[in-house]
């Protein structure tokens, strides 16, 4: 393989594994309370900016992520109690339309406080180094992006399908009133799976601050409209689905711009979201669910 | 062990029970029968917890003692000791049958003994632990029924409340359901049930209600029911 080709396979699968990461938080939401949640983007600006923030503090990096993650899932926490949950009963329009205001906020009050100059945000220099792999190389922060994406994502299949809470979870977003009777107490579950995907969110952030060096108070739109798409392709309320679609949008997106000859880089957003399109009309309820059910 | 006195339930802007009494005594089987639209899941769903009363008080004698369960949340009356198979089965589709055992028994503190109970459980529905693996939705309605009532059991119920247990089930399906009460009946497990299918559930009440326009206008033992001329004519189908 072609160094090209194989930098541009590294490329997708790092900007995959942000995508993923945060998808699989938009997706637990969305599955538990039919939210589409349009703040959960702005958790990748918040995780961004703390970073920024112990970095400065000098916070050695094993503990700023660790920290970032308890951020992430603090501020989701707020959020689920404070907004959306007064909202429950409400029509399904009411919580989006809350969703969207949340956003809003987010990203003003970003803008007041920190500016919205862009700041640059760097790894530590070896973060910066590559490493040869025989005939090619990649560099470590991307080979870093991938492994621990990918062991966030073990962790969290732990998790969900094999330990009590986890699978009160899953009880909860399959059926809400039948969780209930059976003593599941569902807001403790529903706070759980903000806390799980928006610290994750939050991660992605450090990441992508790292990957792409600058960040800024409204970074969080593009990585939260990706999520959906993500999670659209793969199956909106499914794990995997939102894991598989993460990953398969990054790479389309980075290999259309990397193998296509320079002319059509520009139209990068067009085939991604042609490919969108042409998705949903072959398979409406995504790429990796067998069947949805819908739910009144 | 159960006392509902004067309960007022609003949904939206209808007044779904207007003022119901019933109780149901320790290792009784309670029959609350009635139209659709009567107010029957209407009365479960308040005594649960999920739907909230207007005025009247739920007195039960859970594991912490007499209390009113009118403003109590639902996982604590669960934690209190009474357990709701709700009506359609409401199994969790997508988790393994286990999985949905062991959400029965989500709220105890005593995993040792909680195997014991699964296999006790499995004892009465052997098809449950044929098919543990098994995602929830792939089982046959009857099967989805005894999964519901197993999970009930599992969370031990001092009192169980049945709804609907014989909905949507062929013949033979219900046949072997109403068994399987005898058996919980028999082994001393405090049950209400409610039944569209009242000829089955006067056969094996003590006590019974017929509950119609949200409230109570008959009760007496299944017996008195079944034999009443009313009822005869209105729930089973026999003209007089």
């Amino acid at each position: 393989m072609s160094q090209y080709v194989f930098q541009q396979l590294i490329n997708g699968l790092s900007l995959g594994s942000l995508y993923a990461l945060v998808a699989i938080g938009f997706s637990m939401i969305y599955g538990i309370v039919r939210l589409i949640n349009f703040a959960h983007g702005d958790l990748v600006m918040i995780g961004a900016f703390s970073t920024l923030g112990f970095v400065a503090m000098g916070v050695p990096w094993p503990l700023i992520l660790v920290f970032v993650l308890m951020i992430g899932a603090l501020a989701g926490m707020t959020i689920e109690a404070t907004i959306f949950r007064p909202m429950r009963g409400a029509q399904q329009v009411t919580g989006f339309i809350a969703t969207l205001a949340v956003s809003i906020v987010i990203q003003n009050v970003g803008l007041m406080t920190l500016s919205g100059q862009p700041r640059n945000f760097s790894f530590p220099a070896f973060m910066r180094q590559r490493v040869q792999l025989g005939s090619v190389s990649a560099s470590v922060t991307d080979l870093s992006i991938i492994g621990l994406t990918l062991l966030l994502i073990a962790l969290l299949l732990v998790v969900v399908y094999r330990t009590r809470l986890g699978t009160a979870m899953r009880a909860t977003a399959d059926n809400l009133m039948a969780a209930r009777l059976m003593g599941i107490a569902v807001n403790r579950t529903i706070l759980f799976a903000f806390a799980i995907g928006s610290g994750l969110a939050a991660v992605a952030g450090l990441m992508w601050g790292g990957k792409f060096g600058q960040i800024d108070p409204l970074l969080g739109f593009a990585p939260g409209l990706k999520a959906f798409i993500a999670c659209v392709i793969g199956g909106v309320g499914s794990i995997g689905g939102a894991m598989l679609g993460g990953y398969l949008l990054g790479l389309a997106e980075v290999l259309f711009v990397g193998l296509l000859p320079p002319a059509f880089s520009g139209y990068r957003d067009v085939f991604v979201f042609t490919m969108l399109i042409i998705i949903l009309l072959l398979k409406p309820s995504g790429l990796f669910v067998r069947h949805v059910e819908e739910r009144a | 062990m159960l006392e509902v006195r004067d309960l007022h339930v609003t949904r939206g802007a209808t007044e779904v029970l207007k003022g119901i009494s019933l109780e149901v005594l320790e290792g009784e089987t309670a029959a609350l029968i009635g139209a659709n639209g009567a107010g029957k899941s209407t009365t479960l769903l308040t005594l649960s917890g999920l739907l909230r009363a207007k005025s009247g008080t739920v007195r039960f004698e859970g594991a912490s003692g007499s209390i009113d369960l009118t403003k109590l949340a639902a996982e604590r009356i669960v934690g209190e000791g009474l357990v709701q198979c709700p009506e359609g089965r409401q199994i969790f589709h997508s988790l393994s049958v286990e999985e949905n055992l062991s959400m029965g028994g989500y709220l105890r503190r005593d995993r040792a003994s909680l195997g014991s109970s699964i296999e006790e459980v499995h004892a009465l529905f052997p098809i449950l632990k044929e098919r543990a693996k098994a995602a929830g939705g792939t089982l046959s309605g009857g099967e989805q029924m005894m999964l519901a009532i197993g999970r009930a059991l599992l969370a031990r119920p001092r009192l169980l409340l049945l709804d609907e247990p014989s909905l949507g089930l062929a013949p033979q399906m219900i046949e072997r359901i109403f068994d399987v009460i005898e058996t919980l009946k028999k082994r001393g497990t405090t049950i209400l049930l409610v039944e569209q299918n009242a000829a089955m559930a006067l056969d094996i009440a003590d006590r019974a209600y017929v509950l119609e326009n949200g409230r109570i206008t008959l009760s007496g033992s299944g017996r008195e029911l079944a034999d009443n001329d009313r009822v005869r004519q209105a729930y089973l189908g026999i003209a007089s």
